[in-house]
């Protein structure tokens, strides 16, 4: 004879991981904006002494525009793989979700390629040094989120991804937009302002 | 001790042995006495180094113990970070995360899994950190004689600490946010896991500062040659603002909650306005952000003597005295109206309410230009009470809650004891260095007299009464691992022994461990 066992009950919690993913997020930001202030006060310190902080025609606008494009797009495609989740539309949220890590990966294709192209060396300067951090720091976040969308996709796939059931899948888009949004000040502070 | 029906299932009937139950649970209990137990075996080991320096300091002439300066300084550094990072920090993240689930009606920490994942990510971390310190790393010395593969060890401890705090600090938020029992509000949670909410959202944006700081003097020090934040002699000053005023009020601020639950439950006495206790907790969490005083970085007017410097410094005094005349208040309340024994966690708790507050008043001093105290050894004295504080606060919290979190009693007058020995060494190490401070002494004071400012007479006797003090808090921290020993071995506890009124004391102390895991929603019932 066999005895059936009970597990306990699932609580009902609001959201935990949009919220552990939102503190997470807020901690990486922090980590960004710390690179930042540094970075920023920095280069004015530069400027007011006038010397010069990235070496002439060192970055150029293109390669950092392009990447702009390629992460504000991915944007719109993050957004439109919640909507679809939301709405139960299976074969969209799978293509918005492929096209965004697709996108990821395309962004870090780039980078890696320009960095390799202009050949600045990272201990050339103070300016080199931060770029070299702040770039690579902002490509391990892409990659984090790619491999989080790369788990969705799996997910999806296997049907888990509902409207019932999606807080993973808003967690993500809550991460990708912050990788968004940090590019947003790599592209304004580094490539636009040099 | 029992298990819940689906752990059973899940191990298939096979009982795991005590080491394996230890390295892969979730259970937030476990967790939790996870970080206590290392925090106090390395509080041990970071007092050992500041018994050391304090010998080192009675005679500067000879550096008899570490033989140079840069040895000196690697200890002194190494106390700091220890005392911080491996000792204060964990061991309320300890207390939260097996305390903070209960107080607010959660069946577990939520993200169990992250949670064992933060704790063992922080204990590789700190194992990589003691190891860069013992073998010529550390921090950067005055000397630049360091080994640069040991300062990278540091380093990249030291930013493993830092992820595994994060990482913990995000389950016990969460848990403080979502994880809620229904009906309890924000306003309506017990003090000690408000105070953790507010200096766990301060660690939370403070923390990964520190840790960019750390990843850029790590990439320019691995590089092929250092060009600014690599180099060995300016490491320390670029991460020493997570060391001092304002951001160590942070990393001491659970100590509010953890007096704001003891006292009235003792006094037998409602605190008069739970809310503005509240308030007080978050004012003083905001004015406790430090990421911002990096002087490292100044530029024009240096960082420390800047309006927000100095008004965030004389602020705040005036916050935790409030607290400490609220938590009076109830006491007296309380004692007022009938007799009734008061138990030894609560004279600790307001204890470091009183030392959190001297150590906000010599905040505020080093922040008067003219007194001319910033790196003067009262920023040595600050940090000992301040630290110290949260310290007391964590033995007090460790013995007001160790029977829920063990399970098991203790007699309460030897941790007592061993709590008033630390206390005792907080005042002999920071009255002194108070005084020193004002008579010239360096907060870091070299391996002369010239660069330890040394005046001369005054200084030393000062000096031998710190070392007493020093001597002290290492009897005292030696005391606690002890009471946490016997603890295991005490009888079973009750389910309530002080006759508390929050969530946490309704529970049973009879364990369960039940995992909960992160992407698990259901788990298949046996047949």
């Amino acid at each position: 004879m066999s005895s059936t066992t009970f597990s306990p009950a699932v609580p009902n919690r609001p959201r935990t991981l949009v919220i552990g993913s939102a503190l997470a997020t807020s901690g990486v930001l922090m980590f960004f904006g710390g690179l930042f202030a540094l970075y920023f006060s920095r280069r004015a310190d530069a400027m007011a002494w006038g010397t010069e902080w990235f070496p002439e025609g060192a970055i150029r606008l293109p390669p950092g525009g392009m990447n702009m494009a390629t992460m504000a797009l991915s944007a719109i495609t993050m957004a439109w793989a919640v909507y679809s989740v939301i709405n139960n539309d299976r074969i969209h949220s799978y293509l918005a979700m492929a096209i965004t890590a697709v996108m990821g990966v395309a962004m870090l294709n780039q980078t890696v390629f320009y960095f390799n192209d202009i050949a600045l060396p990272i201990d050339h300067s103070e300016a080199t040094t931060f770029l070299f951090v702040i770039v690579g720091a902002h490509m391990a976040m892409v990659l984090v989120g790619v491999f989080w969308l790369g788990l969705l996709l799996l997910r999806a796939l296997g049907g888990q991804d509902t409207s019932r059931n999606r807080d993973l899948v808003s967690a993500a888009a809550l991460y990708w937009y912050a990788a968004v949004a940090v590019y947003m000040v790599i592209w304004l502070g580094i490539y636009i302002a040099k | 001790m029992t298990e819940t029906a689906a752990d059973t299932t899940r191990t298939g009937g096979v009982v795991p042995t005590a080491l394996e139950a230890a390295v892969t649970t979730t259970d937030h209990l476990r967790i939790g006495r996870a970080w206590l137990a290392s925090g106090a075996l390395l509080l041990v080991a970071s007092l050992v180094a500041g018994l050391l320096v304090s010998v080192e300091r009675m005679d500067l002439t000879g550096m008899a113990v570490f033989g140079d300066v840069d040895s000196l300084f690697r200890f002194w550094s190494a106390y700091r970070v220890g005392l911080v990072l491996l000792v204060v920090v964990p061991v309320f993240v300890g207390l939260a995360t097996a305390v903070v689930p209960l107080q607010v009606g959660a069946s577990s920490i939520v993200f169990p899994r992250a949670a064992a994942l933060g704790f063992w990510v922080w204990a590789l971390g700190a194992a990589f950190t003691v190891a860069g310190f013992v073998i010529d790393g550390g921090l950067g010395t005055p000397g630049a004689v360091s080994r640069t593969d040991a300062l990278a060890l540091t380093l990249l401890g030291l930013l493993m600490v830092i992820g595994g705090i994060c990482c913990a600090t995000v389950c016990i938020l969460t848990t403080i946010v979502a994880g809620r029992t229904a009906g309890m509000n924000l306003s309506r949670v017990p003090l000690f896991a408000w105070s953790v909410l507010v200096a766990g959202s301060i660690w939370l944006v403070t923390l990964p500062v520190l840790a960019a700081n750390t990843v850029l003097i790590y990439v320019d020090l691995t590089g092929r040659s250092a060009v600014a934040f690599g180099v060995e002699d300016t490491i320390w000053g670029q991460l020493s603002w997570a060391f001092s005023h304002p951001q160590v009020y942070a990393f001491a601020l659970p100590l509010v909650g953890i007096a704001g639950d003891i006292v009235p439950v003792a006094a037998r006495r409602r605190h008069g306005n739970h809310r503005a206790l509240l308030v007080l907790t978050a004012l003083i969490g905001v004015l406790s952000f430090g990421a911002y005083a990096q002087a490292a970085f100044d530029i024009g007017t240096p960082i420390r003597e800047q309006a927000i410097f100095v008004v965030e410094a004389f602020l705040i005094v005036p916050l935790v005295l409030l607290v400490l005349v609220g938590l009076v208040d109830v006491l007296r309340r309380g004692v007022g109206s009938r007799r009734t024994r008061m138990p030894a966690p609560l004279y600790l708790s307001v204890l470091s309410v009183l030392f959190l507050l001297d150590g906000t008043v010599l905040g505020a001093l080093r922040a008067v230009a003219p007194l001319d105290l910033l790196d003067r050894s009262t920023t040595g004295a600050q940090f000992t009470f301040t630290i110290g504080a949260a310290l007391l606060a964590a033995m007090a919290g460790t013995l007001w809650w160790g029977d829920l979190i063990v399970g098991r009693v203790v007699p309460q007058g030897f941790g007592l004891a061993s709590a008033l020995a630390v206390a005792v060494g907080i005042v002999l190490i920071a009255v002194p260095d108070t005084i020193s401070g004002f008579m010239g002494l360096a907060d870091f004071t070299g391996g002369d007299l010239v660069g330890a400012g040394n005046p001369g007479s005054g200084v030393d006797v000062l000096n031998t009464v710190a070392l007493v003090g020093s001597a002290h808090l290492l009897v005292g921290a030696l005391g606690w691992l002890v009471t946490g020993v016997l603890r295991l071995r005490g009888a079973r506890s009750l389910a309530d022994p002080w006759g508390g009124h929050t969530l946490e004391w309704s529970t049973s102390p009879v364990e369960v461990t039940s995992e909960s895991p992160l992407l698990d929603a259901t788990v298949e019932a046996g047949a």
